[in-house]
C-alpha cells in the first residue's frame, strides 16, 4: 500500500491528466489505474477536478458558432443516407435536362450561323461581279484613255513642228493664186529651201472639189522642169493643217494640178488650179 | 436562445453516439462541452477569431477520431480537453500567429474575459478569481505554464530553475487545492 500511495504522491497522475508524458507512460498508469482501483478513483478525482476547473473558467462563444462547428462536421461527414439520397434525386434531372438544353441551342445557333454564312457568301459573289464589271469598265476606259493621250500625244509634237515653221526664219510663205478657170482658188505653201521642207496649208486652201478618184498633186518647177512634190486631200481624216510633202531644195514656181488618185508623174497642165511663180 | 434546447447525454451514451457519428452526438457535444473547450482555448489564443477557428478544429478532430477514444483512458472531458489545449497552444507556437499577436500575460486574459463576455450566471465562476488569487503564486504559475502554455514539466523546471521533483509537486499542491475548492 505504501508503494501505491508513493505512486500517487509523485505526481505522476496529475501529469498523466495534463498529458504531459509519452505514450509509453501513458500506458503504464493505465495499466495501474486497472490494477489498483484506489489509483483509478485517484486519477478520476484529478480529471474531475481539472474539468471543474475548467468549466468554472468556461466562456460561452457566439451564438453563430454553434451552427459554423456542426455544420462543418455535417459537411465532412454528416448522415450518409441523406447525403446520398439527395445526390440520388438530383443527378438523374441535371444529367437529363442539361445536355437536352445544349443540344438544342447549339444546333439552332447553327442553323442561324449556316443561314447567315449563305447570305453572306450571296452578297459576296454578287458584290464581286459588280467590282469586275466595273474593272472592266475602267480597263476599257483606261485603253481609249491611252489611246487618246498618245493621239494628243502626236498632235502635240505636229502642232510644235507647225509652231516651228513660223520660228523658223528659213521659211518662205508662198501664196499660189487662181488660175483663169479658178479665179478664187487660193494656197498657201511654206517652203524652207535650207531645210528642203515643203508643207502645204489646209486650213486656208481654197482650191475646186477634184472630182471622184481625183486627187491634187503639188509640183514644184525647178530649172523649167516640173517637180513631183506628192499628193493631197481637202478633207483628210487626219485633220492635221499643215501637210508635209515631199522634199526640194530649189524651186522657181509651185503649182497644183488634179490628178488621178495616186498622182501623175507629169503634170495635167489644163487641170491646174493654182500658181505662183517667185 | 439556443441555450433552452441545450442537449445532454451522459458519457456513455455521448461516445457511442460520437463513436456512430450520429448528428445527435456532435450536437450533444457542442452543447455540453463548448463553453468550456473555448474558455480554456481562449485563455491559450487570447483572440475571438483564432479561439472560434481553434474551436472548430477541436470538434473536427475529435469527431473523426472519436474511434480512438475509449473509457479505459480516462474521463471522455480529459480527453477532448487535451485535444484542444494542443490545438490551442500549437496555433500560438506558429510563425503566422507568432507574427500577429503578442502574447499577453494570462492575469490579464482572466480579467479581460470576466469583464467582456456576457456568460450565463454560474455560481460556481464567482469563485474563480478569488481561488486563481487563492492559489498560491509557485502553484499557479505552474499550472499556468503547463496547462495554458503547453510547457512540459521538464521545460517548466528549466524555466524556473526548479528541479523536476519540486515541479511535480507543485503541480500536485495546485490541483489539490482544485480539488477542495470544488468539493
Amino acid at each position: 500500500m505504501e508503494e501505491i500511495r508513493a505512486y500517487i504522491e509523485s505526481g505522476v497522475l496529475e501529469l498523466y491528466v495534463l498529458g504531459d508524458m509519452s505514450a509509453e507512460e501513458k500506458l503504464q498508469v493505465e495499466a495501474m489505474a486497472q490494477k489498483h482501483p484506489s489509483i483509478q478513483a485517484e486519477l478520476s478525482e484529478i480529471e474531475k477536478a481539472m474539468e471543474m476547473y475548467a468549466d468554472a473558467q468556461s466562456v460561452e462563444p457566439s451564438a453563430q458558432l454553434r451552427d459554423r462547428v456542426l455544420n462543418s462536421l455535417v459537411i465532412n461527414l454528416g448522415d450518409d443516407r441523406n447525403l446520398r439520397t439527395v445526390q440520388h434525386s438530383n443527378t438523374p434531372d441535371t444529367a437529363r435536362v442539361v445536355p437536352i438544353q445544349r443540344t438544342a441551342t447549339t444546333s439552332i445557333f447553327y442553323k442561324y450561323a449556316f443561314a447567315a454564312s449563305l447570305l453572306l457568301l450571296c452578297l459576296s459573289v454578287a458584290a464581286l461581279a459588280i467590282v469586275y464589271n466595273r474593272l472592266q469598265d475602267s480597263q476599257q476606259q483606261l485603253v481609249s484613255l491611252r489611246l487618246n493621250e498618245q493621239k494628243f500625244t502626236r498632235q502635240v509634237s505636229f502642232l510644235n513642228e507647225e509652231i516651228n515653221v513660223f520660228r523658223d526664219p528659213s521659211f518662205r510663205f508662198i501664196q499660189l493664186k487662181g488660175m483663169p478657170k479658178t479665179p478664187s482658188s487660193a494656197l498657201t505653201v511654206a517652203w524652207s529651201a535650207k531645210r528642203k521642207k515643203v508643207m502645204v496649208d489646209l486650213s486656208s486652201a481654197k482650191l475646186p472639189a477634184p472630182g471622184e478618184g481625183k486627187q491634187y498633186q503639188l509640183w514644184a518647177i525647178a530649172n523649167g522642169k516640173p517637180v513631183d512634190l506628192g499628193v493631197f486631200d481637202k478633207t483628210t481624216a487626219d485633220s492635221t493643217d499643215m501637210k508635209l510633202m515631199k522634199s526640194v531644195a530649189s524651186a522657181q514656181a509651185f503649182a497644183v494640178t488634179i490628178e488621178p488618185r495616186g498622182g501623175s508623174v507629169n503634170p495635167t497642165t489644163d487641170q491646174m488650179v493654182v500658181l505662183a511663180s517667185l | 436562445m439556443a441555450k433552452k434546447h441545450k442537449l445532454s447525454l451522459s458519457e456513455e451514451e455521448l461516445v457511442l453516439a460520437l463513436q456512430r457519428h450520429d448528428k445527435i452526438g456532435a450536437e450533444a457535444l457542442y452543447d455540453m462541452y463548448s463553453a468550456s473547450l473555448y474558455g480554456v482555448i481562449f485563455r491559450i489564443v487570447n483572440d475571438t477569431a483564432t479561439a472560434e477557428d481553434v474551436l472548430q478544429e477541436v470538434f473536427v478532430k475529435i469527431w473523426h477520431s472519436s474511434a480512438s477514444y475509449n473509457t479505459n483512458k480516462g474521463r471522455l472531458f480529459t480527453w477532448i480537453v487535451n485535444i484542444a489545449r494542443n490545438l490551442a497552444i500549437d496555433k500560438v507556437r506558429s510563425k503566422d500567429f507568432k507574427n500577429q499577436y503578442k502574447n499577453q500575460e494570462l492575469e490579464n486574459n482572466v480579467g479581460y474575459i470576466d469583464k467582456h463576455n456576457s456568460t450565463e450566471y454560474k455560481p460556481e465562476l464567482l469563485g474563480v478569481r478569488e481561488l486563481v488569487d487563492k492559489l498560491r503564486p509557485e502553484q499557479k504559475s505552474i499550472l499556468d505554464l503547463v496547462y495554458f502554455k503547453g510547457y512540459t514539466h521538464t521545460e517548466a523546471a528549466d524555466e524556473l530553475g526548479m528541479p523536476l521533483g519540486t515541479i511535480k509537486t507543485r503541480l500536485r499542491m495546485a490541483i489539490q487545492q482544485l480539488r477542495k475548492h470544488f468539493n
